[in-house]
């Protein structure tokens, strides 16, 4: 028998009291109890980018953080990028660039694009492609999703 | 699973020893990746992250003391980290991608010793100690001597490193890692992590060290040996290069054959030695 622990998650700015098993990840927690499903399940062990969350503001796997170490921190999943009735801007170039196929990715690449283009405003292509390094997409080939983000900075 | 979150390194240290099948949280990036694909069950787990000397970064006159639990983001934005110890923020800037850069741990990635990850390649190039804490105290000894198999360490049970020891060496040596990857995000094909030493034209020092193509960070004494006093031209570079691809161990994966990795030796070699001295010129 696994011991629980209690803990209050920050999840989108708002708080979420859980008991949970240690072992259980971020990834199970939020799909599982919190029902934030935007967050998807690919591989589970980090090589996908699926289920990428923001931790205080920077992409993190959340397949591989447990939850009962993330009290107190600052947690983004897709369902907190909205800024109201708008979308994200990374989202609404997604959407204009018909980049966006099956979807099951796009969570992590909007969050992680979001933190790129937060850290730099306008970023090469070469640079979008750095960043999109953890996020595996199948459908895309990749080429219209770079386009996208990039050209939410301005270029082309 | 029983769980705990010491508050020091001593409490750590009871809670790990408290359990037979302890383990150690640091980042999570490969212990629960392992964890949920079966291949671990640990009875209880050790998290360090609330243990605040663990995250800390002193500067010393001979070198900067890095904590265990500094991710490769704080070490790869840390511009302290200059001359021969730029090659271990080299290196930390440029493994894996940001959402793991953002997790994994210094602390963690010695412990994981994994052949295929670049880090330990360039601790080992740049002379680095590890404090390790167990029952009977602390003491620093050459991260090197930790790595003795692929995921294998002289730690023994109920130890952990508590911090990394990067020291200045000599005043103008300059420290450079290099990968090669199929991808960036992707692990190296090959890695060479150097820290070099010149005097004018001439080799005063270096210490080479070669990744992803041994059970363990790859050094040869007579590698660097056959580069110390030379100018290093190409046939210096060759046989030195020579020298390490003939004591490598590779492996055939998807990233290359054996062979492959055989060759690229002394080609990245030498383009790491003449990055790594065009540096020295800025």
């Amino acid at each position: 028998m696994s011991e629980t622990v209690s803990i209050s998650l920050t999840i989108n700015g708002a708080e979420h009291a859980l008991t949970l098993s240690p072992e259980r990840t971020l990834l199970d927690v939020l799909r599982e109890d919190v029902r934030a499903t935007g967050t998807r399940r690919g591989c589970d062990e980090g090589s996908c980018g699926a289920c990428t969350v923001l931790v205080e503001g920077l992409p993190v796997l959340s397949c591989l953080s447990l939850a009962v170490t993330l009290p107190g921190r600052a947690i983004t999943t897709i369902e907190g990028v909205r800024n109201g009735p708008e979308l994200h801007p990374v989202q609404q170039a997604l959407v204009r660039h018909g980049a966006v196929q099956c979807g099951f990715c796009m969570s992590g690449i909007v969050l992680a694009a979001k933190v790129l283009l937060e850290q730099n405003p306008s970023p090469s292509v070469d640079e979008v492609r750095q960043a999109l390094g953890s996020n595996v997409c199948r459908c895309s080939g990749y080429t219209r999703v770079v386009e996208a983000i990039a050209s939410v900075g301005g270029r082309p | 699973m029983r769980y705990a979150e010491p508050e020091s390194v001593e409490a750590a240290l009871l809670a790990l020893n408290a359990h037979e099948d302890a383990r150690c949280l640091a980042g999570g990036a490969s212990l629960v990746a392992m964890m949920n694909a079966g291949r671990i069950a640990p009875g209880m787990l050790v998290s360090l992250h609330r243990i605040p000397e663990l995250f800390t970064i002193t500067e010393a006159s001979d070198g900067i003391w890095l904590g265990a639990m500094c991710t490769h983001r704080t070490v790869a934005a840390d511009t302290r980290l200059g001359g021969a110890m730029e090659v271990v923020r080299g290196a930390a800037r440029q493994l894996a991608h940001p959402a793991i850069r953002n997790m994994a741990t210094l602390g963690g990635s010695i412990g994981l010793a994994d052949p295929r990850t670049e880090l330990p390649v360039a601790l080992v190039a740049a002379s680095a100690l590890a404090e390790v804490a167990g029952a009977h105290g602390r003491r620093a000894v050459p991260v090197e001597s930790l790595f003795v198999d692929s995921h294998r360490t002289s730690l023994q049970r109920g130890e952990f490193v508590t911090r990394v020891f990067l020291p200045r060496g000599a005043t103008g040596a300059v420290g450079h890692h290099l990968r090669f990857s199929r991808v960036a995000a992707d692990y190296p094909t090959v890695s060479v992590s150097l820290v070099l030493d010149m005097e004018g034209d001439t080799c005063q020092q270096v210490r080479v060290v070669v990744g992803s193509c041994a059970p363990v960070p790859l050094h040869l004494d007579a590698a660097d040996q056959r580069l110390i006093g030379t100018r290093l031209e190409a046939e210096d570079v060759a046989e030195a290069g020579g020298l390490l691809a003939q004591a490598a161990a590779p492996i055939d994966d998807v990233r290359g054959s054996a062979e492959y990795r055989r060759m690229l030796i002394p080609r990245l070699l030498g383009r790491a030695l003449s990055q790594a001295r065009e540096r020295a010129h800025v």
